[in-house]
């Protein structure tokens, strides 16, 4: 048995993998696409990830977890595995890995799907196991505090300024998705405006009325949420009602942004509680419900396997496969931020360290299985319609008409009529530049949900996957928001110091304010981009995510290095090495490209040069150029961070390496456990 | 508690837990075994405990 699982895996995936070397040319089915990546993602557990808990790690389940010796009934729990394995799942998996390799389709479905199953192996689920391992032998730590005691506290105060910079851009890049969904669609709005007095309605039913009772009052949530998706239909329909419900992209932005502060000022238990309920419920549901509906339908992949747009002249966001493939999907393959989470509630609740294998690692392979299976959802759709949705108005034009000749040119063909027509089928006026990747992920969702579940529905299943998308989104920038605000309180604490208070409204609502300006300012940005917003800002993300793994693996390395185990440094170095080089060139790049959609400052001067021509209104072009300025500097401020935290981190390697330094782990002290 | 019940209890835990909800049978459990000589909370006031504790500071979910 032992030799059986892996050597079928093994079979499995060169099986897949030789489906898809042999198959160029005609559409492929999914299924290769699936078998590839499981078989990959099993042997990869067996093997390395056994290897890394044995060795690198040395899981020892004689040792007492935190969760056993400091049992407290609330955040401390011993957890059984596999629910455990839930939970995490739950934390880690989000808009992310369903919204990159959609953008990354792009490229075709290959570099994507390459970069998804390796990078995952050999990257993500290697920081994710560290991570969660180093915090589970601290007492739950958190990543900034593992970096402040391991490295140095200056350290421990960059990865502080780098983590709330990437909430600030995270939050900008899902709103301005969730504000693409949106725009002029009256359905869509009535069914997101509605989760809010149903979110509050479940948090006095929680609160107030009984107590604690949060399974009933999250199942009657989903009840009526999903009473809301069918009323939004009606809505939609009714020639009175939809002009209320029907805004412009400006118009939600602010709605969004004046949401987010009064979400993250209001007492927990109102809003921002029960919408994490909820979200977590639906999403759940949905990836199961996606993953049951690319297994009936299988659909084939209508994408080529690569486009001609590898070359960096993609219409979604400039720039070539390298390095951008690579930082437009990072959550899937390898995403920073789950550093935060694997140093969060999971730590507390491990029950034996041998566990942590499965929900460390095993956790992150199955969230790049849920980005496979965006890729797969996005590649099965006609690539015209994909360009369609995703390409930018200003490379489009205004009409069916326009976008059809335009993505001709592309090598891809799709009538003005069919357009229209599918428009029509999934209840909306129009789908044409609907960038951010959500709306086609829905589309691609509801083809697959309609050939699983039922033709008929289709109207009825985009909205609901646009629902799900936007719900979740949403509940991030409420809690991303206040996540950043204490963040902020910290940081300016040390400034001065009644600020840090918590407590004290004066200070919250300035600090709210502060980070709401932040993203809210980047969002409005992204929002009157005439390139799309995406081309700009889901680079950024992507940058500031992937130097946010590569401080995670410097921390990760500190501790196998001090551990003892210099000789297996290479598990985290590895893919510290690969994302620097990535994230170095793609920020060069984004700063100092000729090419005025690359580069922030080439689009600056290209902007002057239309000032000066007379071409360009000079207010207008002035914000521009100050906006690219901005990002540019934004770039490089996420660099120099990196670096100064690598440079710290090499340092302290040469020290302990050398004998200059004692290797001196601040792990909690060792108590036999009582349940192994 | 019927078997029935008994299953849509422990049904109910799980969901719990993967959702990160607050447990009060659970911590209720822990005190009588671990202190008990402190008295249990109301309802209202582990509910209140918990939204404390688990939205105090850093992210809970990912993107």
């Amino acid at each position: 048995m032992t030799r059986l699982i892996p050597t079928l895996a093994a079979l499995a995936g060169a099986a897949g993998w030789s489906a898809i070397a042999l198959a160029r040319g005609e559409p492929i089915s999914a299924a290769w696409i699936v078998l590839a990546a499981v078989g990959t993602y099993i042997l990869a557990y067996r093997v390395y990830g056994r290897f890394l808990a044995s060795e690198v790690l040395a899981l020892d389940d004689r040792r007492a977890t935190p969760s056993e010796r400091l049992a407290n009934g609330r955040d401390f729990v011993p957890t059984t595995k596999w629910v455990l394995f839930g939970h995490h799942f739950a934390a880690i998996a989000g808009a992310g890995p369903l919204v990159g390799p959609v953008l990354a389709a792009q490229f075709g479905w290959l570099p994507g799907t390459i970069w998804l199953v390796f990078g995952v192996v050999l990257g993500g689920a290697v920081q994710d196991f560290v991570i969660l391992f180093g915090s589970m032998r601290r007492d739950g730590k958190s990543l900034g505090q593992m970096a402040k005691e391991e490295i140095g506290p200056v350290t421990g105060l960059l990865a502080m300024v780098a983590i709330l910079a990437i909430m600030v851009i995270l939050l900008a890049v899902l709103a301005l998705v969730v504000v693409n969904a949106l725009k002029d669609s009256p359905w869509g709005v009535f069914t997101i405006l509605c989760t809010i007095p149903i979110a509050v309605l479940m948090g006095f039913w929680m609160k107030v009325w009984r107590p604690g009772d949060t399974v009933t009052a999250s199942i009657a949530g989903v009840v009526l949420l999903l009473l809301a998706l069918v009323g939004g239909q009606r809505v939609a329909a009714s020639p009175t009602l939809a002009p209320l419900f029907t805004f412009d992209g400006l118009t939600i932005a602010y709605g969004i942004i004046a949401y987010g502060f009064i979400a993250s000022v209001l007492p927990v238990w109102m809003l921002l509680c029960p919408r994490d309920y909820l979200s977590t419920f639906m999403k759940v549901g949905t990836i199961v419900l996606l993953a049951v509906g690319i297994m009936i339908v299988l659909p084939p992949l209508r994408m080529p396997a690569v486009t001609q747009f590898i070359d960096g002249t993609g219409p979604i966001f400039a720039g070539k496969v390298f390095p951008f493939c690579f930082i437009t999907i990072a959550c899937g393959a390898i995403s920073g931020f789950h550093a935060l989470v694997a140093s969060g509630t999971t730590p507390k609740m491990v029950r034996r360290e041998g566990d942590a294998l499965l929900i460390g690692y095993g956790g992150m392979l199955m969230e790049s299985f849920v980005a496979v299976m965006a890729m797969c959802a996005a590649a099965a759709l006609e690539p015209g319609l994909y360009f369609a949705i995703n390409s930018p108005a200003a490379l489009l034009g205004p009409n069916a008409t326009t976008a059809a000749a335009k993505i001709a040119t592309w090598g891809f063909t799709i009538t003005p009529a069919s357009l229209e027509a599918l428009a029509a089928e999934v209840g909306e006026t129009s789908l044409l530049s609907r960038t951010g990747g959500a709306p086609s992920l829905a589309v691609g969702m509801a083809q697959i949900f309609a050939g699983a579940f039922g033709r008929g529905l289709m109207s009825l299943w985009y909205h609901f996957a646009i629902m799900f998308e936007a719900l979740f989104i949403l509940t991030t920038v409420d809690t991303g928001t206040r996540v950043g605000r204490f963040m902020f309180q910290e940081l300016a604490g040390h400034v001065w110091k009644p600020f840090g208070r918590t407590s004290w409204y004066p200070a919250v609502i300035v600090s709210t304010g502060a980070v709401v300006a932040g993203w809210g300012w980047f969002l409005i940005q992204g929002v009157l981009d005439p390139l799309g917003g995406i081309n700009s800002l889901w680079p950024l993300f992507g940058i500031s995510n992937q130097l946010l793994a590569a401080v995670a693996l410097c921390v990760g390395t500190t501790l196998i290095i001090k551990a003892g185990k210099a000789r297996h440094a290479w598990t985290t170095l590895l893919p510290l090495v690969w994302l620097l080089v990535v994230t170095l060139t793609a920020s060069a790049q984004k700063v100092f490209d000729a090419d005025p959609r690359i580069g922030f400052l080439a689009h600056a001067d290209q902007v002057a040069a239309q000032i000066t021509a007379g071409t360009m209104v000079a207010a207008t072009g002035a914000r521009l150029i100050f906006n690219d300025r901005l990002d540019a500097a934004l770039a490089l401020i996420f660099v120099a961070v990196t670096l100064a935290v690598v440079a710290a981190s090499a340092w302290e390697w040469f020290r302990v390496l050398s004998g200059r330094t004692a290797a001196q782990l601040h792990e909690a002290p060792y108590t036999e456990s009582a349940l192994a | 508690m019927s078997a029935a019940g008994a299953k849509i209890a422990a049904l109910a835990t799980i969901i719990r837990r993967i959702c990160g909800m607050p447990d009060y049978a659970a911590y209720c459990a822990h005190l009588q075994q671990a202190h008990p000589e402190q008295p249990l909370p109301t309802r209202r006031a582990h509910f209140d405990a918990y939204l404390r504790s688990r939205y105090a500071d850093g992210p809970t979910r990912c993107c």
